[in-house]
């Protein structure tokens, strides 16, 4: 059995996965942070679910949602041929949804915080919505951007229970490194456990430093 | 010209204001803080919706409640300037300044008005790196740019010290006249009013009180004097029959000794804001040595 394939899995899912938050979480952020729609509260507390839930409660329903019996695992079948549950993508969109909040939440966070004058000011030099989210609201934000990206990738790394709920242990499909130890432990191999319990360590410890040290960095020089 | 008759009710306030002004000239809309005078600014410029009137520019309409226009802040012509400032922090003094700028000549506009506030060389900058009374400038022709139809000041001036202050106002002034803008600004600061304004607006509670030209507005005639200077009274020193008066403009002190009958006729204090002149004898400049 390969030692590196579980790593280079998780990396893989991580990697997408953050792309992905990013690309629909930027959008979706910014109606956040600027809509008045009264009820936001309700969508807020949704995203935020995946912070408290048990990762196996979010990778129950997941698995319910994305199954062969339902709508769209059915429909993933006819069109791919093949069932999404216990496939690399299905792990995608289980960590999507588990990630969410960590890469939403500083960007909604980080576009709010964009003093409102400069918004209005674009507006009055006759800049339309859409310039003024790239020329002043994002380039401001940059912290917060970093910040939910880094975020959301380390948490991917780190995940467990949504995994092997809706992934469950392919080997080089859905085994990633955080099932491998579980895996690893079960058949008392605990030098492969440990390699693999010290990779995710160092890891995580890296992107973390990386995170702090960037804030510390823009608090410096704002 | 602009004409303006716009109605808003909040709990526990109420707006509703009807005026024109005058194209190519500053009209100044002043009141004390909370009359409501930043929030018209922010109604014309389409910043927030009253909840009926009308607002017109030159012709066109940019807004009507009864037939449901409401021109975006991005098409209304105007350039606004706000008390803080509001530069952008990541972005150049002249990156600043090009901001509203699309066309291709845009770089020597730019270079000129930089060079016009007196900042060449700063145009790599950061506001960050610049005074208040700097930035103030940068904002001005950064609103000036795009050559708008209307321009909208909102206090500019009230967070720079005195000095700064009345320098500036001057170079507001001459920016504007040079431009032939028509313009509308708020202040809270009689001395402003006198230094700027073609014409005065009077907004108190919601409602425009009064309005006319400076002197109409405050002293209720017109004065024809050969020199005279606006400020607020800071000393007055009674004699038997004459009394000395202080006041203050920017940060000059006046003193004239005036008739003492005439000063308690008026009942004066201290904290009073003046218009002081002289009429009868010569005026005399002594020329400075340095």
């Amino acid at each position: 059995m390969n030692f590196a394939a579980p790593l280079i899995l998780t990396l893989k899912l991580s990697f997408i996965t953050t792309v992905l938050l990013f690309i629909v979480g930027v959008p979706f952020a910014y109606w956040l942070a600027f809509t008045r729609l009264r009820m936001k509260f309700i969508l807020e507390s949704v995203i935020a679910l995946p912070l408290v839930l048990p990762p196996t409660v979010l990778g129950f329903y997941l698995l319910m949602a994305i199954g062969g019996g339902s709508f769209i695992g059915r429909w993933y079948e006819d069109v791919f041929n093949k069932t999404l549950a216990f496939s690399f993508q299905g792990l995608v969109v289980g960590s999507f949804f588990y990630s969410l909040p960590f890469a939403v939440q500083p960007f909604q966070a980080s576009f709010t915080a964009v003093d409102k004058r400069l918004i209005e000011a674009s507006w009055s030099l006759g800049r339309s919505r859409l310039y003024t989210f790239f020329a002043v609201i994002l380039p401001l934000s940059r912290q917060g951007i970093i910040t939910g990206c880094v975020l959301s990738f380390a948490h991917t790394l780190g995940e467990f229970g949504v995994v092997l709920m809706i992934g469950g242990n392919v080997p080089g499909v859905t085994r990633v490194a955080s099932v491998a130890i579980y895996d690893e432990v079960q058949s008392l191999n605990y030098g492969t456990a440990n390699a693999y319990a010290g990779c995710l360590l160092l890891l995580s410890f890296a992107i973390l430093t990386l995170v702090y040290f960037v804030n510390r960095r823009f608090v410096r020089t704002l | 010209m602009l004409q303006v008759h716009l109605k808003k009710q909040w709990k526990g306030f109420g707006l509703d204001v009807s005026f024109e002004i005058p194209r190519g000239k500053i009209t100044v809309l002043f009141g004390p803080s909370g009359a409501g005078k930043s929030t018209v600014l922010r109604l014309i410029a389409g910043l927030e919706i009253a909840d009926s009137g009308n607002i017109l520019h030159g012709g066109k309409v940019w807004f009507d409640d009864a037939r449901r226009i409401d021109v975006s802040p991005q098409q209304r012509s105007i350039g606004f300037v706000f008390q803080d400032y509001a530069l952008f922090p990541h972005l150049t003094v002249e990156k600043n300044v090009a901001y509203g700028v699309n066309s291709k000549e845009s770089a020597k506009t730019v270079k000129e008005l930089i060079s016009l506030i007196g900042l060449t060389g700063y145009e790599r900058c950061y506001p960050a790196q610049l005074s208040g009374g700097q930035k103030q400038r940068v904002a001005l022709v950064r609103a000036m740019a795009r050559n708008p139809g209307l321009l909208l000041l909102d206090e500019p001036l009230s967070a720079l010290d005195w000095e700064t202050r009345a320098r500036l106002q001057t170079d507001v002034k001459q920016i504007i006249r040079r431009f032939q803008s028509t313009a509308l600004y708020v202040t809270h600061d009689v001395s402003e009013v006198y230094k700027l304004a073609d014409y005065v607006i009077v907004l108190e509670s919601g409602k425009v009180v009064k309005q006319g030209t400076p002197e109409d507005v405050f002293l209720g005639k017109r004065l024809s004097t050969r020199i005279q200077v606006a400020g607020k009274v800071v000393g007055i020193e009674h004699d038997s029959i004459m009394s000395t008066v202080t006041i203050l403009h920017a940060d000059q002190f006046f003193k004239a000794l005036i008739d003492r009958e005439e000063i308690d006729g008026l009942g004066l204090q201290v904290g009073d804001d003046v218009v002081m002149g002289a009429k009868s004898s010569d005026v005399i400049l002594f020329k400075i040595l340095t």
